[in-house]
């Protein structure tokens, strides 16, 4: 029996030794916008903004909890008096709003955030913008869905491919997929918003047909903003495929450290017109040419090397917070997936037979038959809810911490409170499926690094240069 | 403050108040790492030498315990009022009398911030610091330490340095002491390492120790004279001494011990190793349990519980399969004791500490357990009392590396801990057969 156990230690000493990397929707649009930009963030560690998403992310939490309570209930296909039944969901919708904005609020001020004055009109405003928009736009022309989730992370460990859509409607024929977006996209010049559209598609492809390619499943894919609803053409998507794959495999490359020629577009939005981060991009682009025609200081030369050396560990460790979804893709693939899930539990990577017990704010009991829970406390899981005919990492899940194991029950801290909400509507009645997970800090890593790097650079490169 | 430094401490107190830049302070166990610490940023800040201070910890608990300290030495109103404890809120320990806050301008208002290495970044970068001491540096890598030094750059004196520092820096240590940045870097190389750092590379406290000046506390408060030796000759700190009042310290047992614990509880020796021979199990995708020997620690556990139910036991080990099976069995028969790994035990202490070594195989492969780091932690965690159950025979014959890259000769760290217990400091006695199913 240990033959088992052994086969899936080696499947992790293999897998170290490789490059697990997984691309996010969010960074292949940003390739796709300028490779450039993409590099800003990995490896060179130059984070454009230094801004709090309160209002977005709290909008974010809102549609994400209404999108299957008052707009689904609500739904009506081909109506002409949108602005009524905008209004009713409004209404409806008030307590998960109020509730949502209290929490948020609650949590600000437990950390001492700033809240503007005028955040809870914010909030109210931008969601009352998106129900309009998708009633005038989007209940108009599709038929009411039999089944909506929001928030779904769907890892193609196929093609290093992950990310996070905001809401996928279930049609009997297919899925449609919403990005909520809380601004106007009439004022954005990059595109960046269309490009992670197309990627979630992709992504949403892999989750109803197991195949990225396989587009039998699409019925739509839209952007919902402040003031309508964007719906890219089918001609668009078609043509814009094949620029986010391309994007996707350079980003890749360059989180594994292989060299790659960087395509600079005729037009950056960034660089072209003096946005937040050209500099930072200028700095970088400055340094490659210098280095080129060997005008580079012999310290800082070295310390540049020290800089790298340090990057591509830290981009390691990032692909390390993948490497339990792809030992569990790997032992699926090798073993199919009744037999992975059996490997897998013995040894202790993920565990099965769990079922929601209570919550007490953003704390979950499960409990399970036996007391043998291969967890402890601190630990960061995803729990998974096995839906039918989905493969395992396309499934509905959320993440969560452990805080404490006792005989057979388990608490989870989960993200906040709006997750657990969202987790009872859409994921604890599906058998659930404990598995480890990692958390990515590798961002917040890189940004000194960024820091010392133009320190440096400030201090040893003569000031001629540097005009 | 009613709180005594000893001379080291004083005198380490006395160089970093008057030297700047980036300078290293090596503290064995029990030394006092974090109280030190606790002092010079008071004494930075109530005698004018930096207008504030932020002091960094690579966790949680540590960042608490940092707080704890500045609370017993400023008292809570001083500390209510110099003091913020910054970064993730649920990590903070409420029970404290210092404030949390993320808030920019009340942060800024206060002279001595108190954050984690991870949570740095909630706080602004427009904040800059005086000064900065940064505790546990020997777990944290190059790139942590990079997060608090960027919030003490002096820009407007980078334009002034310039011309002194042009072309003799050679590494990113030297470039941060030369910009300005004042900070002491304390930890251990010897009791910690960075998770997953290769074995060429350095962790933070190494680069620090090999770039810029550092100074070494020798005198430990808590492990008992046998104990110190033991762990000054194992980790070969050279000089590494019990204080006087805690040297002669020993275990003392309130109730009869049971006769086949005589041996293993005997008040007179401080090390006793348990030669057991349970078998090894696979755990996890790199773990490892010994079902007998987990048994085995919770009966010892027990025991103690029942003769001395005073004393604060902790059981650990290097394998977080072995801290789950022992904590299942404990939580069976409801005992309250920490079980810890050897990352999780850094900066802990308890009366009696059971280590439960957990490898035995016919191969004589030590793997993970063998690392000085590892080793070092679990052997000195104890103020009364040191019990290792595990093979012998194993530990003084098996095959190991070093992690140690600093080390010009591989070393066999488990034989050599093994040589010492038995024949130096320590007493290797048999297991009774009550401990061996």
């Amino acid at each position: 029996m240990n033959s088992d156990i052994i086969d899936v230690r080696r499947t992790y000493d293999y897998l170290r030794r490789c490059q697990t990397h997984l691309v996010q929707s969010s960074e292949i649009a940003t390739a796709c916008v300028c490779q450039n930009l993409f590099k800003l963030d990995y490896p060179f560690g130059a984070t454009r903004s230094d801004k709090d998403y309160l209002v977005a992310n709290t909008v974010h939490d809102i549609m994400s909890l209404c999108m299957s309570g008052p707009i689904l209930e609500n739904w009506h296909s081909g109506l002409e008096n949108y602005e009524q039944i905008a209004k009713k969901i409004v209404n409806e919708s008030s307590e998960i709003v109020n509730t949502v904005i209290k929490d948020i609020i609650e949590g600000a001020h437990q950390e001492n955030r700033f809240v503007q004055d005028d955040f809870e009109l914010q909030v109210n405003d931008i969601y009352n913008g998106l129900v309009v928009g998708m009633t005038r736009r989007l209940m108009k022309n599709h038929e009411r869905p039999s089944r909506v989730l929001t928030e779904v992370t769907i890892t193609n460990i196929k093609d290093h491919h992950e990310g996070r859509i905001d809401a996928l409607l279930e049609y009997s024929s297919g899925y449609g997929l919403l990005d909520w977006k809380s601004y106007e996209l009439s004022n954005t010049v990059s595109g960046r918003e269309k490009w992670q559209l197309i990627a979630n598609t992709l992504l949403a492809n892999f989750r109803y047909r197991r195949s990225e390619d396989d587009w039998s499943g699409h019925n739509f894919s839209c952007i919902v903003h402040n003031s309508g609803v964007y719906f890219p053409k089918t001609e668009t998507i078609v043509k814009e495929v094949e620029r986010i794959k391309t994007n996707r495999q350079f980003a890749h490359m360059v989180l594994c450290g292989e060299r790659v020629r960087v395509q600079r577009p005729k037009f950056c939005p960034v660089c072209d017109k003096g946005l937040e981060g050209s500099k930072e991009c200028l700095f970088y682009q400055r340094d490659a040419r210098l280095a080129y025609e060997g005008k580079l200081p012999a310290q800082y030369e070295k310390m540049t090397k020290q800089f790298f050396a340090k990057r591509y560990a830290i981009l390691k460790e990032r692909a390390e917070t993948h490497l339990h979804k792809h030992v569990v893709y790997t032992q699926i693939s090798k073993h199919g997936e009744e037999e992975a899930l059996r490997r897998l539990e013995k040894i202790g990577i993920l565990s099965r037979g769990y079922s929601y017990d209570f919550n007490i704010d953003e704390k979950v009991i499960l409990s399970r038959t036996d007391d043998n829970i291969p967890l402890e406390p601190r630990r960061i899981v995803r729990i998974i809810g096995m839906e039918p005919s989905r493969s395992l990492l396309s499934c509905i899940n959320e993440q969560a911490s452990v805080m404490e194991v006792r005989n057979s029950k388990i608490t989870l801290s989960f993200r906040s409170k709006i997750a657990v909400q969202r987790a009872k509507r859409q994921l604890f009645h599906f058998p659930l499926i404990l598995l480890r997970d990692e958390l990515n800090l590798t961002r917040s890593m890189l940004r000194p690094i960024h820091q010392f790097h133009k320190l440096a650079a400030e201090v040893l490169i003569p000031p001629e240069l540097l005009v | 403050m009613t709180i005594k430094l000893n001379p080291d401490q004083s005198r380490i107190l006395n160089w970093r108040v008057k030297s700047g830049g980036v300078a290293g302070v090596i503290g064995p166990a029990g030394c006092g790492k974090t109280t030190t610490g606790s002092f010079l940023a008071v004494k930075m800040i109530c005698e004018g030498y930096a207008k504030n201070v932020l002091l960094v910890a690579f966790t949680n608990s540590a960042a608490n315990e940092f707080a704890r300290e500045l609370s017993m030495v400023l008292g809570p109103e001083g500390s209510k009022f110099l003091c913020v404890r910054s970064g993730y809120a649920p990590g903070a320990d409420p029970r404290l009398p210092i404030p949390f806050s993320n808030n920019i301008e009340f942060v800024r208002a206060k002279k001595i911030v108190i954050c984690t290495t991870q949570s740095l970044k909630r706080l602004s970068t427009s904040i800059k610091f005086e000064n900065m001491i940064i505790d546990e540096a020997g777990i944290e890598r190059l790139e942590h330490l990079l997060s608090p030094f960027a919030l003490g750059i002096n820009q407007l004196g980078i334009h002034l340095m310039k011309e002194n520092i042009s072309y003799e820096t050679n590494n990113i240590i030297e470039l941060a002491s030369k910009c300005g940045i004042i900070a002491t870097v304390v930890g251990d190389p010897k009791q910690s390492r960075p998770i997953g750092l290769a074995d060429y590379d350095l962790s933070a406290m190494e680069w620090v120790l090999k770039c810029a000046k550092y100074d070494t506390l020798f005198t430990t408060h808590r492990l008992p004279d046998r104990l110190a030796m033991l762990v000054d000759e194992f980790a070969d700190y050279g000089g590494l001494n019990s204080a006087p009042e805690i040297a002669s310290r020993r275990f003392g047992a309130e109730y009869a011990i049971d006769k086949n614990y005589k041996e293993i509880l005997n008040p007179e020796e401080v090390i006793t190793w348990v030669n057991l021979n349970g078998n090894e199990e696979m755990g996890g995708p790199s773990s490892w349990y010994n079902e007998v020997e987990a048994k085995a620690c919770v009966r010892i556990c027990c025991e103690i519980k029942r003769v001395a139910p005073s004393k604060s036991i902790s059981i650990v080990t290097r394998y977080t399969e072995q801290r789950r099976t022992i904590s299942k069995y404990l939580q069976h028969l409801d005992i309250e004791t920490r079980v810890l790994t050897t990352t999780g035990a850094l900066g802990t202490q308890a009366d009696i500490v059971i280590f439960s070594l957990v490898r035995n195989n016919p191969e004589r492969l030590v793997g993970a357990l063998g690392s000085l780091q590892d080793l070092n932690v679990a052997i000195s965690r104890s103020k009364e009392k040191l019990i290792i159950v595990g093979s012998f025979e194993m530990m003084l014959n098996g095959l190991s590396y070093s992690h140690n890259s600093n080390s010009r000769h591989k070393q066999n760290f488990p034989q050599k801990l093994a040589r010492l217990v038995n024949e130096k400091y320590g007493m290797v006695v048999t297991a009774p057969s009550i401990l061996c199913n």
